[in-house]
């Protein structure tokens, strides 16, 4: 249902998806149910000629429960909501599935930037790619990302990944997603990180294995890449085109 | 009083609604609208205030922060440098962390005019000089400033026509990262920014730090 407004793009989407419904249905159902309730006392109770005030304490047993079967049923619906959002926690943050790539993402004032592997497929030697504002990755594959910051608190967060992380200075955090819907994705920071947080933007595209090695071969070859176009992973001219608009 | 305003809507309630939503929206719409000074001098000066936090109000730039000192540079090279930054062309190499800074706060001037009016008023600004604060022998630089003095002219007081900014009064601290940057082709990488790709070599003459550290030295000793 949350498809039909913001696209789901990683294996995980759904499950935060279905979690985040279930929450919003059993609150709205109760804030809804609450509202009724208060309007009505007030009406019924409101103030009328020749009707003294009353002090209610709330020991008889008739009121009392105007307070514990609320209560109760909070405290139901907390386990309704805690059982399924543990199971979801478990299997995204607790569970590691096969890495089959690293990238390391890098927050500052104010950008994100990326180090992945070049064509050799290891991370830190000479051949890797490095890219400011754009992460270009494979669609059906596991990723594991290596989350830093270079000066102060940001947090990465890929709305279609269902995805979100705060990156601490002095911290490398490790998290995984796995696209699997090919198509570019808006990359924000959620953390309130100085004058230009609001224009800390990126994107993520998510390619086929065929367009991906495309890729690979024009960002590990500069000289290649300049010939065709101007080098989109290196200016991020794309975002800032989008932001001007 | 209360009495009168009470009455309103008796008297007229269809009229009074219609008023009251008119207004509320005439109001709403008009505080999207830029109602701030037209003229391009206090445009200028209300735009700087974005650039305040790092540059500080007089321009004269911070080190703690790698804002350079731009009160007083020429209203063209500020203006070009600012729309190297809005198209991408500055401040997006992986390494250029101050660039990356400056990029958003390029991209948060609206329009091509108020980048000329922000430019406007940093060259309007009294220019600031700054006690050296680099190791350097200017004697030793003097001689490496001959390749310099081509483009930037032999007082460092720049030339226009060859994109070349003034640099005499400028920090040494921020020349020298720049060169610095130009050496590892953090700067002058782009294809498109022509020049900075022309400054490139001539930053990779200079054969180490020491050599930076001394033609910035004697950069500090000129009076453009």
């Amino acid at each position: 249902m949350l498809e039909r407004y913001l696209t789901g793009a990683s294996t995980y989407a759904h499950s935060i998806d279905h979690l985040f419904l279930l929450i919003a249905a059993l609150v709205g159902f109760w804030l809804i149910v609450a509202e009724i309730a208060l309007f009505w006392l007030s009406f019924k109770f409101r103030r009328k000629q020749g009707r003294p005030t009353q002090y209610v304490t709330g020991e008889e047993k008739h009121l009392a429960r105007w307070v514990t079967i609320p209560h109760l049923l909070v405290i139901v619906c907390d386990i309704v909501i805690l059982v399924p959002a543990l199971i979801v926690w478990f299997n995204i943050k607790q569970t590691n599935p096969p890495i089959e790539q690293t990238v390391r993402v890098f927050g500052q004032q104010w950008a994100w930037s990326f180090q992945q592997p070049g064509p050799d497929g290891i991370l830190d030697t000479a051949d890797d790619i490095r890219t400011v504002g754009e992460l270009h990755v494979t669609v059906n594959t596991t990723y594991r990302f290596e989350l830093r910051s270079r000066d102060v608190v940001h947090s990465f967060a890929v709305p279609s990944f269902r995805l979100k992380q705060d990156a601490l200075p002095g911290r490398t955090i490790s998290g995984w997603f796995r696209p699997n819907r090919v198509g570019t994705y808006d990359i924000q920071c959620t953390q309130i990180c100085g004058i230009g947080h609001a224009l800390m933007a990126g994107r993520v595209i998510v390619e086929t294995p065929q367009e991906h090695a495309a890729w690979l071969i024009r960002a590990s070859n500069p000289a290649l890449a300049e010939r065709e176009s101007p080098p989109a992973s290196a200016t991020g001219a794309s975002i800032v085109a989008e932001v001007r608009r | 009083m209360l009495a009168n305003l009470t009455v309103v809507p008796k008297v007229a309630p269809r009229r009074f609604a219609l008023w009251t939503l008119l207004i509320s929206f005439g109001g709403l719409g008009l505080s999207g609208c830029r109602l701030g000074p037209t003229d391009a001098a206090t445009r200028g000066k209300e735009l700087f205030e974005t650039c305040v936090p790092c540059h500080q109000p007089d321009g004269s730039g911070s080190p703690v922060l790698g804002a350079p000192n731009i009160a007083g540079m020429k209203e063209w090279y500020v203006e070009k440098q600012l729309e190297k930054f809005r198209d991408g062309i500055r401040g997006t190499h992986f390494s250029d962390v101050e660039g990356m800074r400056m990029r958003p706060m390029a991209l948060s001037l609206p329009t091509d005019e108020d980048v000329k009016a922000v430019a406007h008023y940093v060259e309007s600004l009294p220019p600031v000089r700054h006690a050296s604060s680099l190791p350097g022998d200017p004697r030793a630089g003097a001689a490496l400033y001959a390749t310099c003095s081509a483009c930037h002219g032999p007082n460092g007081a720049g030339n226009q026509d060859l994109g070349a900014p003034r640099i005499g009064g400028i920090d040494d601290w921020y020349l020298a990262t720049q060169l610095r940057k130009f050496k590892r082709g953090v700067r002058g990488a782009d294809s498109r920014d022509f020049d900075a790709r022309l400054m490139r070599p001539m930053a990779l003459t200079l054969a180490d730090d020491d050599a930076v550290r001394n033609v910035v030295a004697y950069i500090g000793t000129l009076r453009p």
